[in-house]
């Protein structure tokens, strides 16, 4: 069998578990609308976890050497300008380019 | 207003034209990013039925990526596999919020139609959908997801079939691409000033949790939990002072 075929039964288990709670996250939208209101304070939290996972998951490796902090307030600075693809790029060569220098 | 009664003369095929034409400036920039998702999720060591299998049904491109950046560092076994799901789940959770406003929309939909139609629903999903009024149609909703879900579902296996030839990923800066993606990711999110307090809650959690703790995801939790908390003191002020 060709590798690319190959199926791991763990990671296959863990995509099962993924989808799972991702579909329930999208049909459960409608259904909760439908039988609570959730307050001001409740919405907010939801809507600021995306942000607030994102952040937990760069903090410490941005943050564990001076040249990766500088390359990430970089692609910060130009994510919201340019196409992502081109964001992505430019902050690789930026961390490599400071690697060398600090 | 239900999505079977059609407000404008369009025939579903119509209607299914106009959506696949509408999402077509998305795959031009999904389908790099997707290229970029099996290429990492090569260098994790999934092969591209793995990726291809992920792809075709988490179908979630930001959770698709924390979940291969996760696997990567700790696995797939035991309580790692289930962090992974549990980080799936909170990057996700915004789908709760997004499903929410289109509740009108979906009112008069059978459920297990509704419940198909919905697995569909990404970032750029909802927002033609919503673009889309009260007009929204069924075939269009499907003419945006079959478009985006072939895109992404060929993109990310293309990608790790090429990954997989590239004999060391991790050198030329690689590591932080992850790093970059995310950044990018984070910077859509961004609604002004009243964004920053609950990120700076998030990274001081995080960077806390994971100095005590040694690897692991525990600092992904208590960010989530620390930026959730913020958000939700600042929504009830701005409830108080409105």
């Amino acid at each position: 069998m060709p590798e690319s075929l190959q199926l791991d039964w763990s990671v296959f288990a863990v995509v099962l578990g993924g989808a799972l709670v991702t579909w329930m996250t999208r049909i459960g939208g409608p259904w909760l609308i439908a039988r609570t209101r959730p307050g001001p304070a409740a919405s907010a939290a939801l809507e600021a976890t995306p942000g607030a996972v994102l952040v937990a998951l760069v903090a410490p490796a941005a943050l564990s050497r001076p040249s990766d902090a500088l390359a990430a307030a970089f692609v910060c600075l130009i994510a919201r300008r340019v196409p992502m693809v081109v964001a992505v790029v430019a902050g690789v060569v930026a961390v490599v380019v400071l690697r060398r220098l600090i | 207003m239900s999505m079977d009664s059609i407000t404008i003369p369009a025939s579903p095929r119509q209607e299914f034209a106009s959506g696949v034409v509408h999402c077509l400036p998305i795959v031009a920039g999904a389908v790099p990013f997707g290229f970029l998702l099996g290429s990492l999720a090569a260098k994790a060591g999934l092969s591209a039925l793995d990726m291809g299998l992920m792809s075709a049904l988490v179908f979630a491109g930001s959770s698709q990526f924390v979940a291969v950046e996760l696997l990567d560092k700790n696995g797939s076994g035991g309580s790692a596999g289930l962090a992974v799901v549990g980080a799936i789940l909170l990057v996700n959770l915004r789908h709760l919020l997004m499903g929410a406003t289109l509740e009108q929309q979906f009112r008069g939909v059978p459920r297990a139609r509704a419940g198909l139609a919905l697995f569909f629903m990404t970032d750029e999903q909802w927002a033609l959908a919503l673009r889309r009024g009260p007009e929204l149609t069924l075939a269009y909703w499907y003419g945006v997801a079959a478009t985006l879900y072939l895109a992404w579902l060929t993109s990310t296996v293309a990608g790790t079939l090429a990954g997989a030839l590239i004999a060391d990923p991790t050198a030329w800066g690689l590591d932080f691409t992850f790093i970059a993606v995310f950044l990018c990711l984070l910077a859509g999110f961004w609604r002004g000033a009243g964004s920053l307090p609950p990120w700076l809650a998030s990274a001081a959690a995080a960077l806390a949790v994971h100095a005590l703790s040694s690897g692991g995801t525990w600092h992904i939790l208590a960010g989530a939990l620390a930026g959730g908390a913020v958000a939700a003191v600042q929504g009830k002020r701005r409830m108080r002072d409105a």
